[in-house]
This record gives C-alpha cells, sequence and structure tokens, in this order.
C-alpha cells in the first residue's frame, strides 16, 4: 500500500478520507472527528496513509487487553494514541488543547502509583555522613504495582525494526523519528524499569543524517534565511537613503560589511526572546567554575602577620 | 602566585630529600631554609590533622613519616561512613594500598539514558584496570593506623575549637573533646594542647572551615540506600555498577548501584531539589527494579557533596584538604582520591617548608601546596565541570551522553583519565571526529526532544 506522505503537504484533519476496514466492533470506539470534536483536539490528526487503518484496529485491538490502568491516566486516550503518530504540523491550538484535556483528566505524576517503602528521615547536614537507621531494621523493597509498559510492534528486541517502516522499499526514516520521539516521550512522562532481557539498544545515529537534515534543519534555515534576507534588504535601504551609498558601493564600505556580519551572526544566535538571556548565562556560566577556584587567591595580601 | 622563583643557592647542609616533585620541593626548602626561624629549643613542628577520614590519614601519614610531630583527632573510629566507595587504579599504587582492601573490582559500567537506552562500558579495559570499590570504614582504619605505624599520636576526640596565635610565631591552642574507651559513652572531657600548624580535614561539614572563616560551599545530597539483595541478582553485580540518568532520577546527579562486598547501594543525589530526594530515590528503585527486586534495605544514609571549593581554604597556619575544602569533582562526584591526595600534598609542603620539621611554617607554605593541587588537578576538574554543564542539562542532552558513551574512543578517554588522572591528548584526528559526534548527538537529542513536545500522550 503506497503511503503519500509529503514534508510540505498540508495535512488537515477535516480532509479524512474513509478507513480502510471497519474497526473491530465490540472494542475501541473508533473516535472521529465528526463525532467527538472535543476529543478530535486530543488527538493528533492522522495522517493521510491507507495502510495506517489496519495497523491500528490491530493496535486497539491489542491494546484493549491491556492490564487496567491506574484511573489517573486518561484511559480513552492511550489505546488509540498507541498506533497513530505524532507529525510535524503547526497546529498549535491542537497541542494547547491537547494538553490541557490531559492535565483535566488528572494525570497524575508517575510517584502516585507507586508504594514508596517508608524509611526514617535522614538529617543530611547534621554530620558527616549522618547514617540513618531505617525504623525496621530489614524492611522489604515492595514491589509498586504495574506501570504501564511502553510496547509497539515495531519495537523489537530494544530496538526499532526497520524492516517494519518500510515504504515502497525504502525505510521510512520520518516515521521511525517520530516513532522514537514517541517512544521517549512514553518513557519520560511514565518511567520503566531497566530489563536486563529487553535491553534497550537503540542508538539515533542508524537515522542517516540526511533524514535529520531534511527535517529539522532545512524548515530552520528557511526560516534563518528568510529573517536574514529581511534584516538585510532593511538595512540596505536604511543605509542608502540615510548616506546615498548604494548597495554596490556598500559592500565594498568595511563598516558596512561589518553591519551585515552583525546582522548575520545576530540571526543566527537570537532566535527567540529568550535567547538574548541564555547567552548571557552561558557566558557567566563558562567562568563561573574557575572563579570558585581562584577565590581563595583572589584575597592573597601578602601573608603578613598570621591571625 | 608564591614566589616560587626565589631559588637561593642553598648551603648543602639545608638541602632537604626532595618529597614529591624533586626541584619544586628543593624550592620551597631554599625558602624556607632562608626566611621562616628554626624553632627553639631544638622541639620539632607540631601539627594537628582534626579529622580520620582518607584526607586526615594520608596528610597524618606524610606529615609523620617527614618528622614532623602529628596529633590525628578523629571522633568516631569506627564511622561506617556513607559513600559511593569508588577509588581510582592510580590510588591503589599511589597509596601503596593492599588489594584485600578492595571489596570488589568493577570492569563493567552501565549507562542508562532516560528512554532506558543502555550503554555498557568497560569494553577498553585492560585486564588489570579496575575500579575499586571498598567500604569506608576499612579504607579510613587502614590509612591511620598505617599513620600511628609512622609516628602519629592518634586520637579519639572531638574538634571543638581553636585559638589563634597572640604573636607573629604563636602557637595554636586547639581546644577538643577527649574520649576515652575506658570511661564508657559519657560525653568526653576537655582538653587542649598546642600546635603551630592545622590542617582541617574534617569533611563536609567541616568545623576547622568554620572557625577560620573559609566561607560556604553549594553541596549536593547524596541519599543511598544499602540493598541486600539475593544471590542470584548479585551475581548481575559481580563486577558491574550502573548509573542512571534522567530527570526522574535526579535533576542535575546521576542515581546509582554500586555493589559493596555482600550488598548493593542504591542512591541519587541532587544539588537543586533537595526536598525531592526521597521521590528521587523511589525514581531510582523503580528503574533497577527487577534487578534488586526481593532485596531488603539494610541502612538508609545521606550525606553533603561539596561543589566546588571554599572560598578561603587556607588562613593564617590553617589550612583545609578533602572535603572540608571542596575537593570533589563535578559530574562524576569523587572525592575520595583527592582527598588523600590533598591530604599527603599539603602534609608534604609543610615538611618541606619546615625543612623536615625544625623549621617554622608560614602561611606561603601552605599555599605552596593549594598551588600545587591546582595546578595538577584543575584541568580534571574543569572538563568534568564542562561535562555536567552540557550533558546534565536536560534529559535531551543525557540521552547524547549516553549514546557518545558507546564510542570506544570516549570509554579508553574516560577511563585513561579517570584511572590515571591525568588528562591524555589523544589523536588529534580521533579527536575531530569525536567532536563532531559530540555534537551530531546533541542535536539529534535535541531534535527528538523538539518532535517530543509535540506529541501529546
Amino acid at each position: 500500500m503506497p503511503r503519500h506522505v509529503s514534508f510540505f503537504s498540508p495535512r488537515h484533519p477535516e480532509k479524512k478520507e474513509a478507513r480502510g476496514p471497519a474497526p473491530k466492533s465490540g472494542t475501541r470506539p473508533r473516535l472521529t472527528q465528526s463525532h467527538y470534536p472535543l476529543l478530535s483536539l486530543t488527538l493528533r490528526s492522522k495522517p493521510s496513509r491507507e495502510g495506517i487503518d489496519s495497523f491500528l484496529s490491530v493496535m486497539a485491538m491489542a491494546t484493549s487487553t491491556f492490564s487496567p490502568r491506574p484511573a489517573s491516566r486518561t484511559a480513552p486516550l492511550k489505546p488509540l494514541q498507541a498506533g497513530a503518530k505524532p507529525h510535524l504540523h503547526l497546529s498549535f491550538p491542537r497541542l494547547r488543547a491537547g494538553r490541557l484535556a490531559r492535565a483535566a483528566a488528572g494525570e497524575a505524576p508517575v510517584e502516585v502509583v507507586e508504594a514508596p517503602p517508608k524509611e526514617a528521615e535522614p538529617s543530611p547536614a547534621a554530620s558527616n555522613g549522618a547514617a540513618v537507621k531505617a525504623e525496621a531494621p530489614a524492611k522489604a523493597v515492595e514491589a509498586a504495582p504495574p506501570l504501564p509498559r511502553f510496547r509497539d510492534e515495531r519495537w523489537v528486541n530494544g530496538t526499532w525494526d526497520l524492516r517494519q517502516f518500510e515504504k515502497g522499499g525504502v525505510v521510512d526514516w520520518d516515521a521511525v523519528i517520530d516513532a522514537e520521539a514517541r517512544r521517549r516521550k512514553w518513557l519520560e512522562d511514565c518511567p520503566e524499569a531497566t530489563n536486563t532481557d529487553e535491553a534497550v539498544v537503540f542508538d539515533t545515529s542508524i537515522i542517516p543524517w540526511w533524514a535529520w537534515m531534511k527535517r529539522f534543519h532545512l524548515p530552520e534555515a528557511e526560516k534563518l534565511n528568510g529573517r536574514a534576507a529581511m534584516v538585510g534588504f532593511f538595512m540596505a535601504y536604511f543605509v542608502d537613503s540615510l548616506t546615498g551609498v548604494g548597495l554596490v558601493d556598500q559592500m565594498g564600505n568595511f563598516f558596512c560589511k561589518t553591519l551585515l556580519f552583525v546582522a548575520v551572526a545576530g540571526v543566527l544566535l537570537i532566535r527567540k526572546n529568550e535567547d538574548l538571556d541564555s547567552l548571557k548565562k552561558i557566558i557567566d556560566e563558562t567562568t563561573f567554575y574557575d572563579k570558585q577556584w581562584q577565590a581563595t587567591w583572589q584575597d592573597d595580601s601578602p601573608p603578613a602577620a598570621p591571625k | 602566585m608564591t614566589s616560587l622563583s626565589s631559588a637561593v643557592a642553598l648551603p648543602s647542609s639545608c638541602r632537604a630529600r626532595p618529597v614529591g616533585c624533586s626541584r619544586r620541593a628543593r624550592l620551597l626548602v631554599a625558602r624556607a631554609a632562608a626566611s621562616s626561624p628554626k624553632l627553639p629549643d631544638g622541639r620539632r613542628l607540631r601539627v594537628a590533622v582534626v579529622g580520620g577520614g582518607p584526607a586526615g590519614g594520608a596528610a597524618a601519614e606524610a606529615l609523620a613519616k617527614g618528622g614532623v610531630e602529628t596529633v590525628l583527632i578523629e571522633r568516631k573510629m569506627d564511622n561506617c561512613k556513607p559513600c559511593g566507595g569508588a577509588i581510582p587504579l592510580c590510588m591503589v599504587s599511589e597509596f601503596d594500598l593492599p588489594l584485600d582492601l578492595v571489596d570488589r573490582k568493577v570492569r563493567k559500567m552501565k549507562m542508562i539514558s532516560p528512554s532506558n537506552v543502555a550503554v555498557d562500558i568497560g569494553r577498553t579495559l585492560a585486564p588489570h584496570e579496575y575500579i575499586g570499590m571498598v567500604r569506608r570504614e576499612v579504607l579510613d582504619d587502614y590509612l591511620r593506623t598505617r599513620a600511628k605505624s609512622a609516628g602519629a599520636e592518634v586520637v579519639n576526640g572531638l574538634f571543638l575549637r581553636y585559638e589563634a596565635p597572640k604573636e607573629k610565631n604563636g602557637p595554636y591552642v586547639v581546644h577538643y573533646n577527649h574520649y576515652d574507651s575506658s570511661n564508657g559513652k559519657v560525653g568526653g572531657e576537655k582538653r587542649s594542647f598546642e600546635v603551630d600548624a592545622i590542617v582541617g580535614a574534617d569533611g563536609a561539614n567541616s568545623r576547622v572551615a568554620k572557625e577560620m572563616g573559609a566561607g560556604d560551599y553549594e553541596y549536593a545530597i547524596a541519599f543511598q540506600e544499602r540493598v541486600k539483595i539475593p544471590d542470584e541478582k548479585m551475581l548481575y553485580y559481580e563486577e558491574r555498577a550502573e548509573m542512571y540518568v534522567g530527570d526522574d532520577v535526579s535533576p542535575d546527579f546521576y542515581g546509582w548501584v554500586f555493589p559493596k562486598c555482600d550488598h548493593v547501594a542504591v542512591g541519587t543525589g541532587t544539588v537543586t531539589h533537595k526536598a525531592d530526594i526521597k521521590k528521587f530515590q523511589a525514581a531510582t528503585r523503580l528503574r533497577a527494579k527487577d534487578k534488586i527486586e526481593g532485596g531488603k534495605i539494610i541502612r538508609v544514609e545521606a550525606h553533603p557533596i561539596p561543589e566546588h571549593p571554599r572560598p578561603k581554604r587556607v588562613s593564617g597556619r590553617v589550612t583545609l584538604v578533602g572535603d572540608a575544602a571542596g575537593y570533589v569533582t563535578k559530574c562524576s562526584g569523587e572525592g575520595i582520591y583527592f582527598a588523600a591526595k590533598s591530604g599527603r600534598m599539603c602534609a608534604e609542603a609543610i615538611v618541606a617548608g619546615s625543612a623536615s620539621g625544625t623549621r617554622m611554617v608560614e602561611e606561603s607554605d601552605l599555599r605552596k601546596y593549594l598551588a600545587e593541587f591546582d595546578r595538577l588537578y584543575w584541568p580534571t576538574y574543569k572538563v568534568l565541570d564542562v561535562l555536567q554543564k552540557v550533558f546534565y542539562r536536560s534529559n535531551a542532552a543525557r540521552e547524547a551522553f549516553v549514546e557518545m558513551c558507546a564510542d570506544d574512543y570516549v570509554q579508553k578517554m574516560t577511563f585513561d583519565s579517570y584511572l590515571y588522572k591525568r588528562v591524555v591528548p589523544g589523536n588529534p584526528l580521533d579527536d575531530i571526529k569525536l567532536a563532531v559526534n559530540t555534537i551530531g548527538s546533541l542535536v539529534r537529542a535535541t531534535a527528538l526532544r523538539r518532535e517530543m513536545e509535540k506529541v501529546t500522550l
């Protein structure tokens, strides 16, 4: 089944064509946008790919047999999301609404679902290394109730099975990037115990450099080039109107060339408002540790009479 | 910097045998011999070492060996300190530690990223290389015993305060609570004695530092649980230590599972979010859940770890060494070796500055120890600081960090610099490749992070 994924094709949720095979009834209700307009805000729009439907229905069936999740999680959304993919879509209102819906559903932090073993309160700063006796001399490390583990059909033996990402004979790297982002997000929200039998060995460097370029660098580069061009144009116009020096003559002038350099550097370094502060912080940070070490030499008055 | 260049032509009678770096020691002797007064009545220099950990033990031993009359004050002789307990290979050789001091030889480390990507480190280790895991009470006791047999007097007591000398070369008066085991556990009697110099080796909450107004430092809290796990699970940790990184485990440090003699130590630490340490500990336990399941917690402990040196490390003839001075590296939180080494270097500077205990020392002699220590180890500290700043700042950076650790060259460089405490410049071509790979990893991890923000689960 050819899946059409174009980097720049607009993905409008309204343009969703009818799904292929009908979902297995009796399992997860298929939440289409028309039925649940509010919930649809929390779903990322389904990419217009045909083969995804059968996959989704299989996932829905598989996930419906999951162990019961803690009630605090947004249960209806999770299974459906299991197969759907995030993608590069600049629909900010949808994302914000998605977060709100999640918060509204009372997504609890991880600690709630655990039953932490009880220990005595340590007194850390009282003395060097206070050894605190536990209230009971020996306590078992209680097993916490099982958390939902990350499961994905394509995640096999601790890495992504690239054959399952193939699309027309070639691996769809965008899908791999999406899948990995989703996995990391899942694990960040819901950390899992490591397992030596299912050790994770995935390395992002297997995704070729051009896939990263195409996906992340090019749009950013386009944006920055656009900014540089606009700034450059207006600077050239401004200088011309002030001094009467035309564009060609400006390029021969050292000061104007400096201005150009500053404009380009500024566009590269300062991309958001916060960048100005973070640049200053970074400059402070690089020398802070050195200053802490030099502190003992600062008041280096000649060793006259000792105290 | 102190005037090491004042090389005076020495009459041969003043030339002491070189200690440490030979040329510098001779210059030290030159300066001391030239200016500081000989001690009256031919008595030897008296130095009090406050604190009997690795720093104090090493300092007392080096002082006693150098001919200085040394008193080592330690408040708890069997103190079982909460500590990772990892010592590098160079410590075993430099301090002539007997091999039975090392409980376990860790040859494999596992680094685990926030998304559980696990990387095994240790492939590049030679068969004779390892990270030694020791029990602090055993190590500290051994060093103190050695100091005693070198001639130091080991006293069981709690340092209270000291009085500054009244005139230029006058003595310091050290007040302490003397504990006598024959009296039982009654609160000790107050005693005092006079010394010419004080070495503060009393750890992160140093009283000597407070007395001399050394200033404060930022510190991390390290929280650790000792867990006795079943034998078959212990096999996994036979030669293996684990490091977990992630926001859930610690926002600015790492969680660990280190094997000890017959149990494992599971712990974590933080500088900025000390109030949440229990949460981080629970998260660490969760990440290692399957591997420590069925274990019993036999001990819970916590201790402060300094993040940087105190603003003032010497004042008059009082100086600080070890954790009291704040010599703990960033990123890895290693302190035992630097404590012992700084104790030894300080003692050697005192011995040299006093011409083996025959002359009075001055603040400048103590500053020589500071200068030498800073010169030797500043690159190590700075590199680790940069690593911490770059790789511990976010989950994305930690993922990149773990990815980088999979590289053989990185492992070799890391272990070389850790085990032998030298920053070895590698092959420049490999360095460039490493730089490119690092940037690549960071860029990829950051790009994935931005994707992650768009994902709503």
